[in-house]
């Protein structure tokens, strides 16, 4: 959010709501209304002075109720822009605050404001709202203190929330030392809501872990559940080491009330054992609900708006049907995150990715180029004169260091010329001065001694290059988040301190010298690899906002294992009738398609790719990875390969794909087929992963035998039907009697048979004997794991690691889910770990996004702050090339047998790890390179005030 | 008030009371911003540091942390990003790396082990930041002044 609040091309509206929309796609009029803040924007720094002198209180919706806040507030810290506001509900119109602030920054009649903006596209992404779990009469939230909710207990575990992360009950504030997780809470059925809302699962298991490390004493953790439902890339890895924690049990059962003891308000949960058919009693100091997520209430007003339409379940229809998961049902309106259905935070991401891509098609012609005037640049060669400036930051600094003894110390640093304070250094006039300032006194070097870098260097930076300073001659020093308002009862130290910091500031300041953005020019064709559906949809996507894509499929056609499947599931759609669609808008793009063709080389790095193929080269600026993944050989598991009539979930795929009327395994038409769940998938030895499409796809294929008379038993661990259509037909597989019965790793189902299978056999638990099922065929729902032949080939060739699981790994798994740690490089779909179609679809999308903002421009700008090899002092051993995580650092052989490191300036993060590895000291870390750092540590040490 | 007070006359009463002198290097991306959350959430805690900034926590050489002891820091902390969330992806297993040569160099200076620490602090983690330097203060007051803290110390 930080980033977006900054950003150059985005217009942060906060509180503010849309209430009109005009027009078509590429001119849309949107009637925004800002509703009154009280506090102005442009005045307000966040000083906090009104809030601390506000005498109203009241509970804080951030902390979802269990902390407090003022009448006037920010909503929350990480708020951007992190200014006030005032909740005129709660106000009392004292007029305290309006009096005390130091800026005149409050107007209790502020009126608001009404805007109309011109766009092209709308992107909706209005996210969900928790169930309330009142409804829920048997486990009586909001009668009993210690019934919380999981966003309640999200707040009471972080570290900035009302108990400063100590979990504490609340009937009587005392750590817990049993704490109860009931799952699904609103949803799977109860309460109305059919669907399974994802997340929960995970989330409650991240919380035991959050818990045992807030509070090592807890003794007891249980979660209440029907499925442990970890379907994602690393979850059921997550889930497995949660097993390990001997503190928490998991309890398979809805609860079917929670009671409490009026005196001690400590709490018992009641949970049917069906298997025993008796019920259990749980002894809990809380209870933390999981409730379901549900569609945004406003949306159905805001659907009003748009002109577009809703799902029954309140969320936003989109167009799956054709391929494109993140189209609304009115084109130029986008869908991302929680506003179509229910996602998760990886998923999520690359959503808000791909619908920034899909919009983009609207504003292609609008792309404007930014052009910059060039600003002669001031000399500033011969020794440094430095100028110090301390903000006084109205009275967060002030109120606490004494800004005259700093000003005085400052005068006396070496090279220090001009020193001068500010009541708001960062306002324009404080700006304006420092500009003045530089120009005047002929400064080369600035030190600000104001508050974080982290926000405000930029800001100082643009200052110091718009008078044509270059901006890496501007060091900042943190008196105030780190000092003034840490220390605020320690004022002589607090100075003592800054005095330090100053000085250290300056040290560093001495030693600054001017850097130069580097710009490369990049080629702007994309080449995509694979042309299954996700490799399609992000070829799709660049040629729709005019760039030139080559899309290559190693088979004869396009489609991918879309090309296996019968029905696509959850959404109940053709598979080969969705292929149709995406090739036919393919074939009217200008997208170059090479099938039957085979990668032998890459060389290059991003904006300049070299590629070889079996039918000759192409050049190409950046690539995207949509190779796939592959289905799990089940040799050996369960009789297959010994039994004609044991097949995997893809060979009967293939049979309703072909076949209308009855289905024939090895010879005949089975009156019963057993499925077995997790074959090849959640294997602590072959493969700990989930691969997540394997349940749904069960549950279709069991309905598909069902219509043609076939009974079904599914063996399964846990149904993994997440998100908002696929529990809603697992519901329907039940209704028709399809039968699901658990089994645990330990004891896993066997297939017996002579000749062909039989049977299966399970160990009944609850009365501990093996119970033997007649068959006629089983089906292996077989998982999925990385396409080992290809994608162990294009790692070597590219060099984009994989991960434990074998497949591509992305930069971060929830807030870079597309993008490589080569740069350049893109992956989507299952090549990146299993997944089903429509996350494939988001997932093209949103590299193609990512592909879009890098080559929206025919050059990159570089970050001058990198690393860079002195060649004379280097030896060659290497070192740097095995710590650098982006390929940064290559060996290149200077004279026969002589090897000396380069840095590709392209590649470098600028991270500067490869400098803490020289042994030789040959590699400077440009901005903060030995000498700045160690200049630093000198001076505090042996420079004492 | 009465803190401020009391924190005054300590200060008084106890001009000989060693007071450590520590170096923290912080990375931009997670410990300094857990730094600067400390700040906004308005913990107060210790002042008896002074933060270096680098980029990532993989950029502390050794030869900075030795540096430092060898100026007389009686102590030292390197802070990074939790593991997996390292903003360059492995440079706080780097980190890691550097630290174990270093705490082997620094032992046999006659230095003890607790004066030099490795943490992991995210972004949101202010209170924790603020928890840890206390602590930290508190484990080198504990040992006293650094062996290597001598001439100079001050002019
Ligand atoms: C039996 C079965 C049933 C399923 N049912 C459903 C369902 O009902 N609903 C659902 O949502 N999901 C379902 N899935 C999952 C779904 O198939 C995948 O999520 C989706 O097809 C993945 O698309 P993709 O583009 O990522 O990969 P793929 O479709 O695998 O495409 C990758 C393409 O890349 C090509 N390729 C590989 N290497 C190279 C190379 N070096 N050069 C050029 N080309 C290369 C391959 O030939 C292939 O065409 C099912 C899967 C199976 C196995
Ligand atoms: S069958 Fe597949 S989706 Fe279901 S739990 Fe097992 S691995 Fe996950
Ligand atoms: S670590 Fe230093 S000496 Fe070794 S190859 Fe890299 S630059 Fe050269
Ligand atoms: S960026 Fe924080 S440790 Fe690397």
């Amino acid at each position: 959010m930080m980033d977006a609040g900054r950003h150059p091309n985005i217009r942060l509206l906060t509180n503010s709501e849309l209430v009109g929309l005009e027009g078509e796609a590429g001119d849309f009029k949107a009637q925004v209304r800002r509703h009154p803040r009280y506090v102005s924007e442009e005045l307000c720094t966040g000083c906090g002075v009104c809030g601390r002198n506000c005498p109203v209180e009241v509970l804080s919706e951030f902390d979802a109720g269990v902390g407090k806040r003022k009448a006037v507030y920010v909503p929350f810290p990480q708020a951007v822009p992190n200014i006030y506001i005032l909740d005129k509900e709660n106000c009392t119109e004292c007029g305290i605050c309006v009096e005390k602030c130091p800026r005149d920054a409050i107007d209790l009649d502020d009126p608001g404001k009404d805007l109309e903006l011109k766009v092209g596209s709308v992107i909706v992404a209005t996210g969900f709202e928790v169930f309330d779990p009142t409804v829920v009469k048997a486990y009586g939230f909001g009668l009993y203190d210690n019934v919380v909710t999981s966003m309640q207990m999200e707040r009471l575990l972080n570290a900035s929330g009302p108990t400063q992360g100590h979990i504490l009950r609340p009937s009587d504030g005392k750590v817990p030392r049993k704490i109860g997780f009931v799952q699904c809470v609103g949803t799977r059925g109860e309460a109305g809501l059919q669907y399974c809302s994802r997340f929960c699962c995970m989330n409650s298991i991240k919380d035991c872990m959050l818990v045992k490390q807030h509070a090592p004493e807890i003794e007891e953790l249980k979660i209440f559940y029907i499925d442990i439902r970890a379907a994602g890339k690393g979850f059921e890895e997550f889930y497995q080491r949660s097993l390990e924690m001997p503190e928490l049990t998991y309890i398979r059962g809805r609860p079917s009330k929670i009671l409490e003891d009026p005196q001690t308000k400590d709490l018992v949960v009641q949970v049917e054992d069906g298997e025993a058919g008796k019920i259990n009693d749980f002894q809990l100091d809380m209870v933390v609900l999981s409730s379901g997520a549900v569609a945004n209430k406003t949306n159905q007003k805001l659907a009003e708006i748009l002109g577009i339409e809703r799902e029954e379940t309140g969320f936003f229809t989109s167009g799956e049907e054709t391929g494109s998961p993140l189209e609304s049902t009115k084109e130029g309106i986008y869908l991302c995150g929680c506003a179509s259905g229910i996602n998760d935070i990886s998923d999520s991401v690359a959503q808000g990715s791909g619908a920034a891509a899909a919009a983009e098609k609207h504003l292609a012609k609008l792309r404007i180029e930014e052009k910059k005037e060039e600003i002669p640049e001031l000399d500033v060669s011969g020794p440094p004169r430095i100028g110090v400036f301390v903000c006084h930051c109205g009275i967060n600094i002030a109120g606490v260091l004494d800004i005259d003894a700093l000003k005085k110390y400052a005068e006396t640093l070496p090279d220090v010329v001009f020193v001068r304070d500010s009541l708001f250094l960062c306002s324009d006039d404080g700006q304006r001065r420092l500009q003045d300032m530089i120009k005047k006194k002929k400064l080369n070097r600035v030190v600000a001694a104001a508050c974080t870098p982290r926000t405000h260097e930029p800001i100082f930076r643009e200052s110091c290059a718009r008078i044509g300073l270059n901006p890496y001659l501007f060091e900042m020093v943190n008196v105030r988040d780190q000092c003034s308002w840490v220390h605020t009862e320690e004022p002589q130290e607090a100075t003592e301190k800054a005095k330090d910091l100053i000085r250290m500031g300056v040290a560093k300041a001495r030693l600054l010298e001017p850097l130069y953005k580097q710009s490369i020019k990049i080629d702007r064709k994309v080449l995509v690899i694979g042309g299954g559906i996700s490799g399609m949809r992000a070829a799709l996507d660049l040629d729709a906002q005019g760039f030139q894509v080559t899309l290559i499929e190693k088979e004869g056609k396009l489609g991918g294992s879309l090309n296996d499947i019968h029905r696509i599931y959850p959404q109940d759609l053709s598979a080969s009738e969705l292929v149709e669609t995406m090739m036919q808008k393919i074939k009217n793009s200008k997208i170059e398609v090479l099938t039957e063709i085979e990668i032998t080389d890459i060389k290059g790095f991003i904006g300049n790719f070299e590629v070889f193929t079996s039918k000759g080269g192409l050049k190409v600026g950046t690539i995207v990875l949509a190779i796939g993944g592959e289905l799990y050989e089940p040799e050996g598991d369960f009789g297959y390969g010994k039994f004609k009539n044991v097949i995997t979930n893809l060979d009967l795929e293939r049979m309703i794909r072909d076949n209308q009327g009855d289905i024939i395994i090895d010879g005949e038409k089975p009156t019963t087929v057993a499925f077995i769940q997790c074959v090849g998938s959640r294997d602590l030895e072959k493969n700990p992963a989930c691969s997540r499409f394997c349940c749904p796809t069960t549950i279709k294929q069991a309905l598909e035998l069902k219509k043609r008379g076939t009974n079904v038993v599914v063996f399964h661990r846990d149904m993994r039907t997440v998100g908002t259509r696929a529990e809603e037909h697992y519901r329907k597989a039940r209704e028709m009697g399809v039968r699901f019965l658990k089994y645990s790793p330990e004891m896993k189902p066997q297939v017996v048979g002579e000749g062909k299978a039989s049977g299966v056999e399970l160990l009944e638990p609850a009365l501990n004997r093996n119970l033997t099922l007649p068959v006629d065929a089983v089906v292996l729902a077989c998982g999925m794991i990385p396409n080992e032949v290809e994608t162990g080939r294009l790692q070597g060739i590219l060099k984009v690691p994989r991960g434990a699981d074998g497949f591509f790994m992305e930069r971060h798994a929830k807030l870079g889910p597309v993008e490589t740690t080569v740069e350049g490089v893109f992956v989507c779909g299952t090549a990146q770990g299993p997944k089903d179609i429509s996350d494939s679809i988001a997932q093209g999308s949103a590299a193609a996004a990512k592909v879009a903002t890098f080559i929206c421009r025919d050059t990159i700008e570089l970050e001058p702050t990198t690393s860079i090899v002195d060649a004379d002092m280097c030896r060659g051993c290497g070192k740097c090339v095995r710590v650098c995580e982006f390929l940064a650092p290559k060996l290149v052989e200077k004279s026969p047998g002589i090897f000396v490191a380069e840095i590709n300036q392209a590649l470098c993060k600028g991270c500067g790890t490869c400098a803490s590895w020289c042994p030789t000291g040959a590699i400077t870390a440009k901005h903060f390179t030995d000498r700045q750092v160690e200049s630093m540590i000198e001076t505090f040490l042996t420079e004492a005030v | 008030m009465s803190t401020k007070l009391s924190s005054i006359t300590k200060k008084k009463t106890s001009e000989k009371k060693f007071t450590p002198r520590i170096v923290v290097f912080a990375c931009n991306w997670c410990s300094y911003a857990g730094a600067d959350n400390a700040g906004v959430s308005r913990i107060q805690y210790s002042p008896n540091f002074r933060i270096i900034r680098t980029m990532c926590s993989g950029r502390v050489t050794p030869g900075m942390v030795l540096k430092a002891f060898k100026l007389g820091a009686d102590g030292v902390l390197v802070s990074g990003c939790h593991l997996g969330d390292c903003h360059y992806i492995f440079g706080n297993h780097r980190a890691i790396e550097n630290f174990e040569r270093t705490q082997a160099i620094i032992k046999t200076l006659g230095l003890e082990e607790g004066r030099l620490r490795l943490e992991w602090v995210s972004a949101a983690e202010g209170p924790r930041f603020g928890q840890l330097i206390d602590e930290f203060v508190g484990e080198v007051t504990k040992l006293g002044p650094s062996p290597l803290n001598n001439s100079n110390r001050r002019k």
